[in-house]
């Protein structure tokens, strides 16, 4: 075992514990951005702590998929987070780096809190599971395709290959990256549900998307989802800056490049969301679809031998 | 040893579908079909396995010859795979329904059929056994059920597939004809014989197959057949349809031209999204279930279409891989789609309802067969680690690998594909997650779901053991990958697993992946606690009322109001006044289907107007009808004479 392997994988099963502070650094630039005082950037473990301690409750009439969506949702993010490597030295969890799992997990994650929706019969946990899904048609669309956008330069969708194909300064001599690039930030506000896709912090039932299921939890079945959440941002935030963001193809540089990205990330999402407001309900696919259009535009490119 | 066995297999399955006549028990005679079944499984899974050969070979004379090579042993097996635990549900099944006895024997005849044609080895045995196979299933849905819908559903089935089904007496009797039935080497009698025997499979083996836009008669049919047949028409028969297909794509064509893999492709892609649209818009279980087949059979032909286009590109390794994907697809859909047909018709049963908004909390009334269906719904929705995602994972990476390494054309063709098949995995989710949702989750909504209790025991046992092979499948993919990939000669990547390793993926380590989502599952609702006293849902203070309750179409419906463009949604709005004061409100929205508006209804229009101006030759006077056979015998004494040696 190399010193390179063993600080990826210290830094990967770090993030098992700190994705939720990602959550809080985006709240915290958020309020210094807005000119308010704000939550500490600890706050998400305060919530989590607090969650912990409560009892979790048991809806009349809802069978075991209520009782396995959160801990099948927390089981995926966790196979995922072990998937996606921040460098190109990460060691194998016995779980592989394909670029393509993580898509499925990220569905498996999505579809269970659906079903849960559907074992609630709740309204608003339904209305906000079929915007979910309808969001999600154009989402996967658009990663699959960046995914691809990703691969090609270096033939395989092993992620730790990707990484490496993505390092250095050679890559973004192709209109293909720049196009996947472009593509890759819609796909984080997709999947971390932030504006002007979602709002994370509405608490007004109507206009939710990703929260809508989450209302009919507490306890300790919340705190799962609320981990999954932060932990579905550090998986996509880390696909991005290992996929498309430049960094060095050094372990230990190229490591704390990618770290340091995902942090610029938190703070490009807190800018984001404090500059823009949420898009029209059933404009979103058509925006998602777009850039969808323009990755596939970047894996033409790249076919066709299109350089800069 | 195996071909006694075969041999053996076939008596015992013929024996099976004639007992019914004889005053027996039907449960006897189905379980004579499925000790056949098994044993001719048997045979084909060592002569797939060990890629053994046995009986005739392919021969262009008109003796009948049966025989079973690898690509053979691979089909009778999938025939087997999902037929024993079908036979099983039928021994509980079939005795309700009218003339048990006829669908019995019927299905016995159809099975034999099936394994006759992936067995078949001249021209002549492989057409009869592929119009029987076409015939019984039909003559069968009729004895089980014979009303004026399902009359005119079995006359839409006969005509689409013997209209299509000419291509396959086309592809056949040329391939006699030329004496290349042995084996590869069309290719040296001209392109445009190539040409000819290419689009007549794919218009005679692609309309048997379900694939657009020759697909109309598959959801008319399979709701309105016995389920244990649905589910051998849909989980078995498409495949076998496949079967001929690839027979012709990969072995009397073979290597088949690139354009070949294009059109497969296109017309895969068109087949997968429009059977999903298709499913996402259907109110009823079965009907659902059948567009969706429509979807995976698109899904497969892809993967075939990619597998040629990379041959030809000279990507060995990875045409092998996208040829062993679809055939893995075949099986997980057969295993998958079997299960599926078989848990609605134990709903239907059960609850007397096929309506999706009239079934509803039925995982808890009925666990077995619920759960059954669940497992069955979710790997049928992709989801990680069922069979569905091994499968789909596959297809997925051949189509990358497609545009990595076919060059310029196969390459943008593998990568709309792609999105295109992304986007028909992502349909798929919100149409499977509703389609679980109501029928297995939540309160009942219809008297029959409420008072449901779960069937009996046979049938109970065929939904469950086909949902078990949907797990297991789904957990040892690369044990069936290992010995596809030896299908086809060239480059097999070497060190195969229960997992998915192969070059240029980052690989699908099933087994560690389902032990991390299984442990942490395990833990996570372990500290989760016990359940705690149950309380009303919460639904932000609204009382529960049934009125309240989602429909199936008000689910979907963010997603069709945002492809509105696309797909025009017809809304009637009719509105009831007395003076002025608005009395009713009615309103209906339907999505018109474009296949059925833009080529059925012109070809139905055009057939009848044929038929009008035909029809005055009818005369009815029998000087006319000797004169017509006089004109006819010098028409042909003079093409004979121009064209003749």
């Amino acid at each position: 075992v190399t010193a390179a392997e063993l600080a990826t994988g210290a830094v990967m099963l770090a993030a098992l514990a700190g994705a939720p502070v990602l959550s809080g650094l985006i709240q915290r630039q958020k309020a210094y951005l807005q000119g308010r005082v704000g939550t500490s950037m600890w706050q998400p473990y305060r919530d989590l702590r607090r969650l912990w301690r409560k009892r979790a409750v048991q809806p009349s009439g809802t069978t075991a998929t209520y009782l396995l969506a959160p801990a099948v949702n927390a089981a995926a993010l966790f196979a995922a987070m072990l998937i996606v490597p921040a460098t190109a030295d990460a060691p194998q969890f016995g779980v592989g780096h394909d670029a393509l799992v993580v898509v499925g997990l990220l569905a498996l994650a999505r579809g269970m809190l659906a079903l849960s929706a559907w074992d609630t019969t709740s309204g608003f946990g339904l209305m906000s599971a079929s915007r979910d899904l309808t969001f999600a048609v154009a989402g996967e669309v658009l990663l699959a395709v960046v995914l691809l956008t990703a691969a090609l330069p270096v033939g395989s969708t092993d992620l730790r290959a990707m990484w490496l194909g993505a390092s250095g300064s050679g890559i973004w001599a192709h209109p293909a990256h720049w196009c996947g690039l472009a593509g890759m930030i819609l796909v984080v506000l997709v999947e971390t549900g932030r504006q002007p896709i979602d709002n994370p912090d509405t608490h007004l039932e109507l206009t939710m998307v990703h929260e809508g299921p989450l209302l009919e939890y507490a306890g300790r079945d919340l705190a799962y989802l609320q981990w999954s959440l932060a932990a579905r941002h550090w998986v996509v935030m880390l696909l991005a800056a290992s996929l498309f963001l430049p960094h060095p193809s050094g372990a230990a540089a190229g490591l704390a490049a990618v770290l340091g990205w995902v942090i610029a990330l938190t703070a490009l999402l807190a800018l984001v969301e404090t500059m823009t407001a949420k898009m029209r309900l059933l404009r979103v696919p058509h925006l998602v679809g777009s850039a969808g259009l323009l990755a596939l535009g970047g894996v033409a490119s790249w076919i066709l031998g299109v350089t800069l | 040893v195996i071909a006694l066995v075969a041999v053996l297999a076939a008596a015992i399955v013929a024996v099976g579908a004639a007992l019914p006549v004889a005053r027996v028990p039907l449960a006897v005679a189905l379980w004579t079909q499925g000790v056949g079944v098994g044993l001719a499984g048997l045979a084909g899974g060592v002569a797939f396995i060990a890629g053994r050969t046995v009986g005739a070979g392919f021969r262009a004379g008109v003796h009948p010859g049966f025989g079973i090579d690898p690509l053979t042993g691979f089909f009778v097996c999938v025939v087997a795979v999902a037929a024993l635990p079908i036979l099983v549900y039928a021994s509980g099944y079939v005795p309700g329904l009218p003339s048990a006895r006829a669908v019995a024997g019927l299905g016995g005849g159809f099975l034999l059929a099936l394994i006759g044609v992936v067995c078949a080895r001249d021209a002549l045995s492989f057409l009869a056994c592929w119009e029987l196979m076409t015939i019984l299933p039909a003559a069968c849905v009729l004895v089980a059920k014979p009303d004026v819908i399902v009359r005119r559903a079995i006359v839409e089935y006969l005509a689409i597939t013997h209209l299509g089904g000419t291509g396959v007496w086309i592809v056949m009797l040329i391939l006699a004809e030329r004496g290349v039935l042995a084996g590869p080497g069309l290719a040296a009698h001209g392109t445009a014989v190539v040409a000819l025997v290419a689009v007549a499979s794919l218009v005679g083996f692609g309309s048997k197959a379900g694939l657009v836009p020759l697909h109309m008669w598959l959801p008319r049919t399979h709701p309105v057949a016995p389920s244990h047949l649905s589910a051998l028409m849909s989980g078995v028969m498409l495949k076998v349809a496949l079967y001929g297909l690839i027979r012709v794509c990969f072995w009397w064509l073979d290597p088949a031209p690139a354009w070949l893999g294009i059109a497969l492709v296109a017309v895969g892609a068109a087949s997968a999204v429009g059977g999903i649209v298709g499913a996402l818009l259907q109110r009823e279980l079965k009907r659902l279930l059948a567009y969706s087949s429509i979807e995976n059979v698109g899904l497969i032909a892809i993967a075939l279409g990619v597998s040629i286009v990379l041959g030809d590109a000279g990507a060995r390794t990875w045409a092998t891989i996208a040829f062993a994907a679809a055939l893995l697809h075949v099986l997980n859909h057969a295993v998958i789609k079997a299960a599926l047909f078989l848990a609605a018709g134990s709903i239907e049963r059960a609850t007397g309802e096929h309506r999706l908004d009239r079934l509803g909390g039925l995982l808890g009334r009925m666990p077995w067969t619920g759960g059954a269906c669940a497992v069955g719904i979710l790997a049928l929705a992709g989801m990680p680690l069922l069979n569905g995602f091994a499968s789909e994972w596959l297809v997925l990476q051949a189509l990358v690998h497609g545009a990595m390494s076919s060059g310029r054309t196969g390459g943008l063709v593998s990568g709309v594909a792609l999105a295109v098949v992304a986007a028909t995995i992502g349909i798929g989710l919100l149409c499977f997650v509703k389609f679980g949702g109501l029928v297995l989750l939540g309160r009942p909504r219809s008297e029959g779901a409420r008072r449901a209790t779960d069937v009996g025991l046979p049938m109970r046992a065929g939904v469950v053991g086909l949902a078990g092979a949907c797990v297991v499948l789904g957990t040892v993919p690369g044990l069936v990958l290992a010995p596809l990939l030896r299908l086809r000669s060239g480059p097999t990547p070497a060190g195969f697993a229960a997992g998915l390793w192969l070059p240029g993926t980052g690989g699908l380590p099933t087994v560690g992946l389902l032990a991390v989502l299984a442990l942490v599952t395990a833990a996570l609702v372990r500290a989760r606690g016990p359940r705690t006293t149950p309380a009303p849902v919460w639904n932000c203070g609204q009382a529960d009322e049934p009125a309240l309750a989602w429909t199936p179409a008000g689910f979907s419906s963010s997603l069709l109001l945002s492809v509105r463009g696309v797909l025009p949604t017809e809304r009637v709005l009719e509105r009831e006044h007395q003076g002025s004061v608005v009395t009713h409100v009615r309103y209906a929205q339907h999505v018109p289907n474009p296949f059925e508006a833009q080529i059925y209804r012109p070809a139905q229009r055009m057939a009848l107007r044929v038929a009008h101006v035909a029809r005055r030759l009818q005369s009815g006077s029998l000087q006319a009808y000797v004169g017509y056979f006089v004109v006819l015998l010098i028409a042909l004494l003079i093409l004979a004479r121009v064209v003749g040696p």
